[in-house]
């Protein structure tokens, strides 16, 4: 294996970019401190990329690498349109939106991005769906207030019906009825895992829709292969393929969704292909009130197939 | 008329460049406008570039003692060149052709089993192309063209990529 593809190391971006988990403030990184993680797992291509980054006394330019965040963030909606994500997204929200409408609720609906980055995700479902016209609050929450502002800026321009808000998505308020995210899960590991998606266990929070790669024998192949044609930056080469690597087998986020939050029914949605043995570059943990479930099949229609047991 | 086939290709390779190198370089969602623009400043790289290749292929005709002999040698060289460029053309254009169906699957598969490989072969095709056209040439004048023209096709989308980069820093710089 080569040393990049060791999926017990962290991602570049997890490291370069460190918020007070309280007051949510930047705080300098050292640039050694980053290098030494690397070096401990002998991983030659993350140094080049980080030596490649400058830094003031040791620290690292808090300006050049949000330029850099911005600029990986613009070439990883490319991916994302690729893959037409935003039509992936809103197939699975509109049946679970329609499944609480049919349940009864009919007040306003939240749908929070967790993560959202410069918010691809809802900024296309707020451009090209009628979900925000059907009652639905679109807000991205992220800690990088570098992508927020430039989310926000993004959706101005187009005059999107949604928002983006530095902060805790699962703080009192921000908090929604359905969460979602797209690749953001495998940065939970072990035990922060269990306790990320404990957090969804909040009375007002019908569902949740978490988007990620699906780990297979090729998945790092093809990543590689997509990354070295696609993307332009080091760090974004380096950490889309360690991604790949580091994403969560099905059975991991299933067994983690029901033991940290057993008032909803969990499992996998959208895993093969036409229900062929060729996996999804994304695979879907979905998770819902149990009183949800006797409408979800019906509202997800054709797409009903695509569930896996929810339990 | 083989060249003129040629010519059109190029014209085609451009506007796909153009296509590329815009692609992951604006995050809105809306971009009809930016990828036009992006497509035609390919279009426009691919014309300067024919023009230049046209302008040295007159100017060696111009200057070669054998024009005749130069004009048939360098009209077989094409037609063998259409051996390789044309399927390569007919690949990428029949998988771009497979996304108008409406499937998100289909359209997906399309990126990673078919562009993403087939962009990944363009300048090994673009190679052999030209290699392929000019190795059982009889005159050094349709070698060496044949070379400044591979060259001019291999650097159009370097420098699409360099403006484009250019760009991007720079509107990147004005955010941040």
């Amino acid at each position: 294996m080569f040393a990049s593809w060791n999926p017990t190391q962290p991602e570049i971006t997890d490291l370069i970019v460190r918020h007070d988990p309280h007051t949510l403030e930047r705080l300098p990184v050292r640039k050694q401190d980053v290098l030494d993680v690397f070096a401990e797992f002998h991983n030659r291509q993350a140094m080049r990329a980080l030596e490649a980054l400058s830094s003031q006394d040791g620290i690292l330019n808090a300006q050049e690498i949000d330029r850099l965040l911005v600029t990986i963030h613009w070439e990883m909606q490319r991916l994302g349109e690729e893959f037409y994500h935003g039509p992936r997204v809103f197939a699975a929200v509109s049946a679970v939106v329609a499944a609480i409408r049919a349940q009864g609720h009919l007040g306003p609906l939240r749908v929070v991005d967790i993560g959202s980055g410069i918010g691809y995700t809802l900024r296309w479902l707020a451009a090209r769906t009628p979900l925000a016209s059907r009652g639905l609050e679109l807000v991205g929450v992220d800690l990088n207030s570098a992508l927020i502002r430039e989310a926000n800026r993004l959706s101005r321009a187009e005059k999107l019906p949604c928002r983006f808000v530095h902060g805790d998505a699962f703080s009192p308020d921000h908090s929604g009825q359905i969460y979602l995210s797209t690749g953001v899960i495998h940065h939970f590991r072990g035990p922060a895992l269990v306790e990320f998606l404990s957090r969804h266990q909040r009375p007002e929070t019908h569902a949740f829709l978490h988007f990620d790669f699906q780990p297979s024998f090729l998945a790092p192949y093809g990543s590689w292969f997509f990354h070295i044609l696609r993307m332009r930056t080091r760090v974004a080469r380096h950490d889309g393929v360690l991604s790949a690597v580091r994403a969560h087998a099905a059975e991991t986020l299933v067994q983690a969704a029901r033991s940290a939050a057993p008032e909803f029914a969990s499992g996998m949605y959208g895993v093969k292909i036409w229900n062929t043995p060729l996996p999804r570059v994304f695979h879907t943990l979905i998770g819902v009130r149990r009183t949800l479930l006797p409408h979800l099949k019906v509202h997800f229609g054709r797409l009903a197939s695509r569930l896996g047991e929810l339990k | 008329m083989t060249l003129l086939a040629l010519y059109l290709l190029a014209l085609l390779d451009g506007l796909l460049c153009g296509g590329r190198v815009s692609m992951g370089r604006c995050a809105l969602i809306h971009k009809r406008v930016y990828y036009l623009r992006a497509l035609v400043s390919g279009l426009l790289g691919a014309q300067i570039i024919s023009t230049i290749a046209l302008i040295a292929l007159f100017a060696v005709g111009v200057l070669s003692p054998h024009r005749a002999e130069l004009r048939a040698d360098l009209e077989a060289a094409a037609g063998r060149m259409m051996w390789i460029f044309l399927p390569y053309a007919a690949a990428v254009l029949g998988s771009l052709a497979l996304r108008l169906i409406p499937s998100t699957d289909l359209r997906s598969a399309t990126s990673v089993v078919a562009l993403g490989p087939l962009t990944a072969v363009r300048s090994p095709i673009m190679i052999t192309g030209v290699v392929y056209g000019i190795a059982p040439s009889h005159l050094p004048e349709t070698r060496l063209l044949g070379l400044f023209v591979l060259a001019l096709m291999l650097s159009l989308e370097y420098f699409l990529n360099y403006f484009a980069a250019k760009r991007q820093v720079a509107e990147i710089r004005q955010l941040i």
